[in-house]
């Protein structure tokens, strides 16, 4: 094979930022959608109005009504809006948890790591949706409820990927002066550990926010998620498939907007790490 | 030549023979419906009580007694031919029909049904480790007075709108056949052996039910080879499996966009039977604000039945007044109601008036109204219209927030008084039992001597100011025992029209059953009515393919 | 390398146990009773109670505690609280199905997934590898259920190629076959997109790679760097991840199973959890998590054999 040309080098770069940039603009239309929702909404998405009901797209309701009569463009703008803060919320926290959990196991080695690091494969060894599911049989529905299932799915990731640059990190010989000159655990962990893994943390949880919102949608599809009349992208697609002979329109959408939601934000993550992985630079 | 002639006479006499061969193998077809359910809970006819449990028993076991096949305003004689009744009434005399077989089981042939096979059913009818009916049953006792002859003795009299449904081919009244319940054991529950008209043959955990034709069965060979029965819980799916043909018969949900839909469809006809189930919104008069009748009238003010109704759909829901349904005995119109209305100078109706509403909510101390949270099932039968009156109550202030369980916790939830408001859809089987179960004091949820669904805990309070505890037990009791049926029905309006006064509780709606099927397939009898939630299918039932 | 397998076995047994547990103690603080299912919303409290005392829901809980684990560790899974059934039998029924299905997707992604990664791979930053990239994002940011509900739509109602029902008898291969053959595409397309990305990167590394250079410089053909050096050294992640995504491949099944309504421990697993059936939902617990240790295990071994080094660790 020739090696690389100018054109492909050019062509790279423009790709590795293009993905970004197209990532992140979608993030972002959607993130303003769902931030506006209420000021941008032409309807209530709580009002019925069941003689109107399931009415295809047309001037005064741009994406039909549903099942009550209810707006699906509103609809969809305040699902979004609750989606996004379920899984925002859920990240988040399970950033902060997860990242001082793998960082503590990496530093702290010996019975602490192999404890917390077992206890989270076990957690992971089940897949998201079957724990998610008891989780919410447990715990029960609602908004709360489905954060905190989330987050519980989240803590593992973010602990596992904080948990091996850790360990390179403390191998590091300017660790070891710092120690030599009395620098206290927590200093170290604040102080070098916790920069040097942040743009990886960051850039990897761009990723895992689309898959939160899936895990939602997922978790509303099978009936365990955000109940109604509060309207999620996940448990619109769910009401929506019983009508979607007659009214295609709200699953479609609805499931349209998750799917664009999950795609911006992995290509916005793709496009991150690609930008900051070294070894790409290399070349 | 003249082989080629040769080979094609050969081939044309092959065919014809293959066909007549066929032919008899064309008649007789096995029925294949879908039920909205993940798998069977319990085929012991004294406790499967849900319409994928009941659909399939009612395939298998028959009763002394049953409800004419697609009406259940009539009783015919089934097991029994004929029975008397003592002037007390409280001895009833059945004579069973000679030659019932029951089904053949394991290395059993199978035998004729005696009265000491019924005698066996009614006791395990009446004992509450083996029976969710039990209480049905409470102070009745059945004898096999000779082979084909049995005899009930009841301690209290009861009229024969109240005592057939008790033996008719419904819940306790199903006949466990002695012999195959005794031998078979804990595996009766899923090798259940009856008298229907047909035999179950193997259940496919979370797929299917077989069952096969019963040759031996006493009304008639039945025009159907066997029904196999699948479980099915998602809408989509089944839709798509009759579109396919794979499937003859789908159970639709209470929604009129799928009737419709249904219905556009080639080849596929939609029925909508009833008698339905009446869907009733309790209000608990223990929890505020509640307790005060200001707020119980306004949230009754607030709803419209004709929104409720019209989001279920006006094809399958109509909407109901009294808390006993159509076409129960004792049931109330809207015209009745507001002639009584009238005649007392009572509104019993609560029609729609959202003004009313908010001035009693003034009135009662809640200008800006309330905020209450309730347990809720995430059932679509509670849902679609639950979604509705909450929608419709938050137009007058009162925000009702739901927390949606999975049907088995709602129904714990509610039976352990944790709701201010309960909305329960259901048929019961008689006027008495329905009135019993919500109105008596005895029922009281927890608190109750035999609690089961008095949400309103009326009997236990006062619900209208006067400083006495309001109850309905003697009226209720009292008409109980009554052998004149007019008197009897007018009693039991009394009641209803005290708790109306009361305002416990709001009728809403009553949603009839949907099922599609394939054109082909012909009942045997005109479908209006039927107890057990989906269509019979009994030995006139045959698909004209 | 006997050493390194033994190791591995023994430690999935505490993780069986951990699971056990945490499924026992989960399943009970869930409200909603196993017998007032049964006995249904028309169910008397003494009918109620008379059935937990035969359920054995009233002896102590430390009891059934070990009543279970003893039970589930020695392959005794019981009976079935809501229908009485031996729970192995239903086991053995609904096992075929899920292995099946996740097999399917498993197969198919890896057989279509791998080919496209190195191709993409090679043909790094042209448009191929742009499209190529861009679909295999957009199929792994596809929910499920809803690729699945879309082929159903359009392979079953546009076309009525596929059945839509159950999932076919188990003796008949080729009605199995035409009955997976939606479940199996809609969970293939997504794990297709998974290797695919998977693949593409772990080839980029190894092209990256010293001893890659060094076969290209002494003037070996393209073809045999590709399969000799390449695809040799790929092998090991591309093994690794397999195993990591047949748990995402589990997972879907669930979803997948409960679109098409195919028999399965998906379906019996909400099932049991919808009915609190707790010895069903036990059994079947333990069950997903063998197989999850199973895989975990043999993606251990794989590892162990193709680099010795991570046998001396």
């Amino acid at each position: 094979m020739k090696p690389p040309s100018m054109r492909g080098k050019i062509l790279r770069i423009f790709f590795k930022n293009r993905t970004s940039i197209v990532g992140a603009c979608i993030s972002v239309t959607i993130l303003l959608i769902a931030i506006l929702a209420p000021w941008i909404s032409p309807y209530d998405p709580l009002k019925q109005n069941v003689y109107y009901r399931l009415t295809p797209p047309e001037g005064s309701h741009p994406l039909g009504t549903d099942e009550y009569g209810r707006d699906v463009l509103s609809r969809v703008f305040t699902g979004a809006q609750i989606s996004f803060l379920i899984s925002l919320v859920s990240v988040a926290f399970g950033m902060v948890i997860g990242t001082l959990m793998g960082v503590i196991a990496g530093y702290a080695g010996g019975k602490v790591e192999t404890g917390l690091m077992r206890l989270l494969d076990i957690i992971m060894s089940f897949p998201d949706e079957i724990f998610g599911v008891m989780v919410m049989i447990v715990l029960g529905s609602g908004m709360g409820n489905v954060m905190v299932a989330i987050t519980v799915l989240m803590i593992p990731r973010f602990a596992r990927m904080a948990h091996a640059p850790t360990l390179a990190i403390k191998e590091v010989d300017y660790i070891a002066s710092a120690r030599a000159i009395g620098a206290s655990h927590l200093r170290i962990v604040i102080g070098h550990i916790l920069p040097n893994i942040f743009g990886e943390i960051l850039v990897m949880s761009t990723l895992w926010l689309g898959t939160a919102i899936r895990l939602e949608a997922s978790l509303s599809f099978l009936g365990v998620g955000v109940p109604p009349p509060t309207p999620t992208l996940g448990n619109m697609v769910r009401m929506g498939v019983d009508f979607l002979a007659v009214a295609p329109w709200i699953s479609v959408f609805a499931g349209l907007a998750i799917l664009v939601s999950i795609f911006g934000f992995n290509l916005l993550g793709d496009g991150l790490r690609d930008i900051t992985d070294p070894k790409l630079y290399a070349r | 030549m003249m082989k080629a002639i040769k080979l094609a006479f050969i081939t044309m006499l092959a065919v014809v023979v293959l066909f007549g061969l066929g032919a008899p193998w064309a008649l007789a077809q096995t029925l294949r419906i879908a039920m909205d359910a993940g798998d069977i809970a319990d085929l012991n006819p004294h406790i499967g009580h849900s319409t994928q449990d009941r659909g399939i028993l009612h395939l298998i076991f028959t009763g002394l007694v049953r409800y004419s096949p697609g009406d259940i305003g009539k009783f015919e004689p089934d097991l029994a031919e004929k029975w008397d009744v003592s002037k007390d009434g409280k001895v009833w005399t059945f004579t069973l029909r000679k030659g019932v077989m029951v089904h053949p089981w394991k290395n059993n042939p199978g035998y004729e049904l005696t009265s000491e096979d019924v005698a066996y059913s009614f006791k395990s009818a009446a004992d509450p480790k083996r029976s969710a009916w039990a209480g049905e049953y409470a102070g009745m006792t059945f004898e096999a007075a000779d082979k084909y002859t049995v005899k009930l003795t009841l301690q209290k009299p009861l009229s024969s709108i109240l005592l057939l449904p008790k033996v008719a081919d419904y819940a306790g009244g199903l006949i466990i056949p002695k012999k195959p319940a005794e031998e078979l054991g804990e595996g009766f529950r899923t090798q259940p052996v009856g008298t229907g008209p047909f035999i179950f043959s193997k259940y496919l955990p979370k797929e299917k039910v077989v069952t096969v034709r019963n040759d031996k069965f006493y009304r008639g060979v039945p025009k159907l080879a066997g029904v196999e029965v699948f479980f099915m819980p998602d809408l989509s799916t089944r839709k798509f499996a009759l579109q396919s043909k794979e499937i003859d018969v789908i159970e639709g949900p209470p929604s009129q966009p799928w009737v419709e839909e249904m219905q556009a469809l080639p080849g596929v006809k939609v029925n909508v039977f009833g008698p339905g189930e009446a869907g009733v919104l309790h209000f608990n008069a223990t929890k505020k604000p509640f307790d005060d009748i200001r707020v119980r009238r306004a949230v009754a003010y607030a709803l419209s039945r004709d929104e409720v109704v019209t989001t279920i759909g006006k094809a399958i829901a109509a909407p109901v007044y009294s808390e006993i349904p159509p076409p129960q005995a004792g049931w109330m119109s809207r015209e009745e109601l507001l002639q009584r209305g009238q005649k007392d100078k009572k509104d019993c109706l609560y029609e729609f008036d959202r003004n009313k509403a908010k001035k009693l909510l003034a009135e009662a101390g809640f200008p800006k109204g309330f905020t209450t949270e309730i347990s809720m099932t995430e059932r679509g039968e509670y849902q679609v219209p639950i979604q509705n009156i909450v929608a419709q109550l938050r137009e007058a202030g009162i925000d009702v927030k739901l927390k949606v369980v999975d049907h088995p916790t709602y129904h714990s939830n509610i039976r352990k008084d944790l709701n201010t408001i309960v909305l329960f859809n259901c048929w019961r089987p008689t006027t008495d039992v329905r009135l019993t179960h919500f109105y008596h004091s005895d029922s009281i949820v927890v608190t109750g001597k035999k609690p089961i669904t008095n949400f309103s805990h009326v009997g236990m309070i006062d619900v209208d100011g006067d400083k006495k505890v309001d109850n309905v037990d003697s009226l209720i009791e009292s008409t109980r025992e009554m052998l004149d049926a007019e008197k009897q029905v007018a009693r039991w309006k009394e009641v209803q029209l005290k708790v109306i006064d009361w305002c416990l509780s709001y009728p809403v709606f009553i949603k009839k059953f949907t099922f599609a099927r394939q054109d082909y397939v012909d009942w045997g009898y005109d479908l209006k009515s039927t107890l057990i939630l989906s269509p019979q299918i009994n030995e006139l039932t045959k698909i004209n393919k | 390398m006997m050493t390194y397998s033994l190791r591995r076995v023994l430690i999935a047994i505490p993780t069986l146990l951990v699971v056990l547990t945490i499924t026992f103690i989960l399943i009970r603080v869930a409200p909603g009773d196993p017998a007032e299912v049964r006995l249904g919303d028309y169910a008397s409290k003494e009918a109620v109670e008379a059935l937990r005392a035969e359920m054995g829901l009233n002896r102590p809980i430390w009891v059934q505690y070990l009543d279970a684990m003893k039970g589930l560790l020695l392959g005794d899974f019981g009976r079935s609280m809501v229908n009485g059934r031996p729970i192995a039998a239903d086991l053995v029924r609904s096992l075929p199905y899920t292995l099946e299905l996740t097999l399917a997707g498993i197969l198919f992604g890896a057989l279509l997934g791998i080919p496209t990664g190195v191709y993409t791979a090679l043909k790094r930053n042209t448009l191929s590898d742009y499209l190529g990239r861009t679909l295999s994002l957009g199929g792994l940011s596809f929910p499920t259920f809803y690729l699945g509900i879309l082929l159903m739509l359009v392979f079953a109602i546009k076309i009525p190629v596929f059945p839509v029902v159950g999932g076919g008898p188990l003796d008949d291969l080729s009605k199995n076959l035409y009955h997976l053959f939606l479940p199996g595409l809609t969970l293939g397309l997504i794990m297709t997109a998974y290797v695919t990305r998977m693949t593409r990167s772990s080839v980029l590394n190894i092209l990256n790679e010293d001893y890659v250079r060094t076969a290209r410089a002494k003037g070996l053909a393209e073809r045999k760097v590709i399969y000799k050096h390449l695809l040799r050294n790929a092998l090991l992640p591309i093994t690794a991840l397999i195993g990591v995504y047949a748990i995402v491949m589990i997972g879907g099944s669930v979803m997948v199973e409960i679109v098409f309504s195919r028999p399965g421990l998906g379906r019996m697993m909400i099932g049991a959890l919808k009915q609190r059936d707790y010895t069903t939902l036990q059994a079947v617990m333990i069950t997903f998590t063998s197989f999850v240790v199973l895989i975990n295990l043999l993606t251990d071994l794989m590892y162990g054999l193709i680099d010795p080094r991570v046998r001396f660790k």
